[in-house]
């Protein structure tokens, strides 16, 4: 009996830490992200840059094999029935989060972009507040696990920074389409910003459904 | 003791398997329902306890039924619990609520009726009173539980996964708890009647177990509940999970909860012995309806919630239950009791 009630408890910690670590990857993720377009814009592809992007791309997959296991042991331990889905649900866009930012960071890599310089600061602004965006996105999400009632506001910093990343990024493409780059070149960088902007859309959808989720939390 | 005892005893654990049936879902209905326990657990658990209550702590009940009405031949009591098993399934057959406890009071007074004895008025007018107040002191002791849980809830800061392995070790206590004091309160509906004619011995065990005779006739009659709870539960507790109306695993504990407490307000001789020692108010011992209680805790939640999507129309099918159940049971117990004692000749009661 005792043995029973200690791995009951045992489980049930190790899901928590594992809830907890695919947190931490979504802010490592963020974290890592805003370095490496540092790194870019003043090295480019360099060997500081690889680097930077494998971590991303382990930390996706570090975060793949923990969403995995958090579905599993949710579905054979039948834990919180009535929130299952929507635990499920939030998971799977946190790791979309993830995904963006390895996607993102690749594309960088791959295709090399010619940035000029007077962009530089604008890119960075972005960045960061993507990369904010998506912090406030896991803390929000922590919160909707362990201390629901401040959920709301660190969901109304998400759509702050989301806000933001939106004049951020359109200020930016006025202003390129404005230059007199090559259009190839104005269109290769729409693409990218439009990517990167991207990521604070995707955790604006995410906190959407976080926010009903944890109506659903109240008893 | 013969095979003739358990012929008549035969309406009674009738009764007991149509309360196991249908009130085990009051207990661990939610659980199940919403899939936090699974059903083996629950009924085992459901009829361990329900067995448990019913032959240590079955007895203060069943004293108010007796006082009610003393039954006293065989044949009549089998005829007052079928009549009660009678009026429970054409009311459940017409789609009307309908408790147990309240046709085996109407039953006896249908007895009464046939066999001139007078009915203490004062004292169905206080188990009549128990019925209103049952359903009303299960939504107050929800409401209460409720606001404290919701607090805790809000500022404890548990892990929901923590939460959830909290709340399922909650609704196995809570189920015990609920299945105790429903047997402890609903075996006199079922075996109460029986308790004047009980042909039994006492039972020792070494020094662990001792049974005097009725506690004997609640075991038959527990394991008869028990035996609805494996048999037929299933299908009831479906239906409360799913239709009832949708409830949180926190809510399901916090109605199994109050419903357990409310149930074991009307049972315990040790809380009035306590409570009339100490010059406080008692409850008297009375078997109440579970149903009514579970009833009575989730408007109390909803209520508390903002008294949004309660469907206020189902207090008024308690109250018709209240009025035509014990006149329906009363009136079936005395034609049967008519039959059975004037074409099959036997002796329904001593005068």
């Amino acid at each position: 009996m005792f043995h029973i009630k200690v791995s009951l408890f045992a489980r049930t910690k190790s899901l928590e830490n594992k809830i907890d670590l695919f947190h931490d990857k979504l802010i490592d993720a963020a974290m890592t992200f805003k370095k490496a377009i540092h790194v870019f814009l003043t090295e480019k592809r360099g060997e500081n840059y690889r680097k930077l992007s494998k971590q991303i791309k382990t930390i996706e997959h570090d975060a793949d094999a923990l969403r995995r296991d958090i579905e599993n042991k949710l579905y054979i331990q039948n834990l919180i029935p009535d929130l299952r889905g929507d635990v499920l649900h939030l998971v799977e866009n946190l790791d979309k989060i993830i995904n963006k930012f390895d996607e993102v960071t690749y594309k960088f890599y791959i295709e090399q972009p010619d940035i000029p310089a007077e962009y530089h600061s604008r890119l960075i602004d972005l960045c960061e507040q993507v990369s904010d965006c998506a912090e406030n996105m896991a803390i929000a999400s922590r919160a909707f696990f362990r201390d629901f009632t401040t959920v709301r506001d660190y969901s109304q910093k998400v759509y702050f920074m989301e806000h933001e990343t939106d004049l951020t990024s359109g200020r930016m493409l006025e202003a390129i389409f404005d230059s007199d780059l090559p259009l190839a070149n104005k269109l290769q960088l729409d693409s990218l910003i439009t990517e990167v902007a991207d990521i604070a859309d995707i955790a604006e959808d995410c906190v959407d459904e976080l926010l009903i989720f944890t109506i659903k939390r109240d008893i | 003791m013969d095979l003739t005892y358990f012929i008549f005893l035969s309406s009674g654990l009738f009764l007991g398997w149509s309360l196991g049936a249908n009130d085990a879902a009051n207990v661990f209905g939610t659980a199940v329902g919403t899939k936090m326990v699974k059903f083996r657990t629950a009924a085992l658990i459901s009829s361990l306890f329900i067995i448990i209550g019913a032959v240590y702590a079955g007895e203060g009940a069943s004293e108010t039924l007796g006082k009610l009405g003393h039954i006293n031949t065989l044949p009549g009591a089998f005829m007052v619990a079928l009549a009660a098993a009678l009026s429970i399934y054409w009311m459940v057959q017409s789609a009307l609520p309908v408790s147990t406890s309240q046709a085996i009071v109407g039953a006896i007074i249908g007895w009464n009726l046939y066999s001139g004895k007078p009915t203490e008025v004062d004292l169905f007018f206080q188990i009549a009173g128990t019925w209103v107040i049952c359903p009303i002191l299960a939504g107050v002791i929800a409401t209460i539980i409720y606001y404290i849980i919701k607090n805790i809830v809000r500022h404890s800061k548990i892990h929901l996964i923590r939460q959830d392995l909290y709340t399922r070790i909650g609704l196995v206590i809570a189920g015990a708890f609920g299945a105790y004091a429903l047997g402890a309160n609903n075996i006199a509906n079922v075996m109460g009647v029986f308790v004047e004619s009980a042909p039994f011995h006492e039972i020792n065990i070494g020094n662990i177990l001792h049974l005097d005779k009725t506690q004997v006739l609640f075991l038959i009659g527990g394991l008869a509940i028990s035996l609805g709870v494996y048999t037929y539960s299933h299908r009831v507790i479906n239906t409360v999970g799913d239709n009832l109306m949708h409830m949180s695993p926190m809510v399901a504990w916090i109605v199994v909860v109050s419903q357990g407490l409310v149930l074991f307000l009307f049972a315990s001789q040790g809380l009035q012995h306590f409570l009339l020692s100490h010059n406080l108010p008692a409850l008297p011992l009375v078997p109440v309806s579970s149903s009514q209680a579970v009833i009575g805790a989730i408007i109390g939640i909803g209520i508390a919630k903002g008294g949004r999507n309660i469907n206020w129309s189902i207090l008024g099918h308690i109250a018709v239950g209240w009025v035509l159940t014990p006149i329906i049971a009363a009136l079936v117990c005395f034609i049967s009791l008519f039959f059975l004692e004037n074409v099959f000749n036997q002796i329904v009661y001593i005068p």
